[in-house]
């Protein structure tokens, strides 16, 4: 994208992953996933989050740049509700599965991670 | 606001378990130089557009496919979906099936911000908001054919619509 003449910032809150995959300038955040811009109905937060953002697109001058921002979640990692109702299905087959797990964990990325349909054994 | 001088914790929000594979994700993660491209124009004259990880889809388009990685769990939907930006919370729906997506089917804005984006153009922050915005499903242990497929094709259309920068929001 940036090749493309496109600048990008990310607002990331796995900052440390965000900047090792190679973004150019990254806004770092300390919110649960899935409401990177704060509470629903928080304009206030959400603005403030985007303008900061933005502010860091204007201001980093270096690729790597990471800003963290000064925001606070209001609850508790504890009191956060992050996951789905649901757990998603690659958690549901390594609870199934712990030994995926250990091969997960090594970086080991199974080649039915490419293909829609798992191929079926003979 | 927390203390500025206090780093983010990456990890706060994340189970040991979770821990450990973003650790060997970072660990296992090229080492090219990093890209970088200035911004194209000040702020105040540039156009923007968001681009999400939340697997959302317009309800007119097909939604992000669910049943294939529930079929297979170690794939991810590689395609991508435009969102205009007058979409609202009401015009969307989330196929991620790794976050709780209730927050931002409650109000869009808390992971695609294209109110407060308008604001901004409002104020002057930014030049204009893009007509196109775009998401895609972050789970994709594989990203080869997003890479492939998914990614030019949203820079061709960034390009046709003069795009100048993209927030990109993972989820």
């Amino acid at each position: 994208m940036e090749a493309a003449g496109i600048a990008t910032v990310a607002l990331s809150m796995i900052p440390d992953l965000t900047a090792a995959a190679g973004a150019p300038r990254v806004a770092a955040i300390e919110f649960p996933f899935g409401r990177p811009f704060g509470q629903p109905n928080d304009a206030a937060m959400q603005g403030a989050v985007l303008r900061a953002t933005l502010d860091a697109l204007r201001d980093a001058a270096m690729p790597g740049t990471v800003v963290h921002l000064p925001f606070e979640w209001p609850e508790s990692p504890a009191e956060v509700q992050w996951h789905p109702k649901e757990p998603s299905p690659i958690i549901q087959l390594l609870a199934r599965d712990p030994s995926l797990f250990q091969r997960l964990a090594a970086g080991d990325i199974p080649p039915e991670a490419s293909r829609r349909n798992l191929e079926r054994k003979p | 606001m927390r203390a500025a001088t206090r780093p983010i914790d990456s990890f706060r929000y994340l189970s040991p378990a979770s821990a450990r594979i973003v650790k060997t994700m970072i660990a296992m993660a090229s080492r090219d130089p990093v890209p970088w491209t200035p911004l194209p124009r000040p702020l105040g004259e540039a156009t923007v557009a968001l681009i999400s990880t939340a697997g959302l889809s317009m309800l007119a388009d097909p939604p992000f496919d669910a049943e294939g990685e529930r079929q297979n769990p170690w794939w991810g939907d590689p395609s991508y979906r435009i969102i205009p930006r007058t979409a609202t919370e009401a015009d969307i729906v989330a196929s991620h099936l790794h976050i709780e997506t209730a927050y931002l089917q409650q109000d869009l804005d808390v992971a695609l911000p294209l109110r407060r984006l308008a604001e901004a153009e409002a104020e002057g922050r930014i030049g204009r908001v893009a007509p196109s915005h775009y998401s895609f499903m972050g789970y994709l242990l594989d990203p080869a054919e997003f890479l492939d497929h998914s990614v030019p094709a949203m820079i061709e259309r960034m390009r046709a619509e003069e795009v100048d920068a993209a927030i990109f929001v993972p989820v």
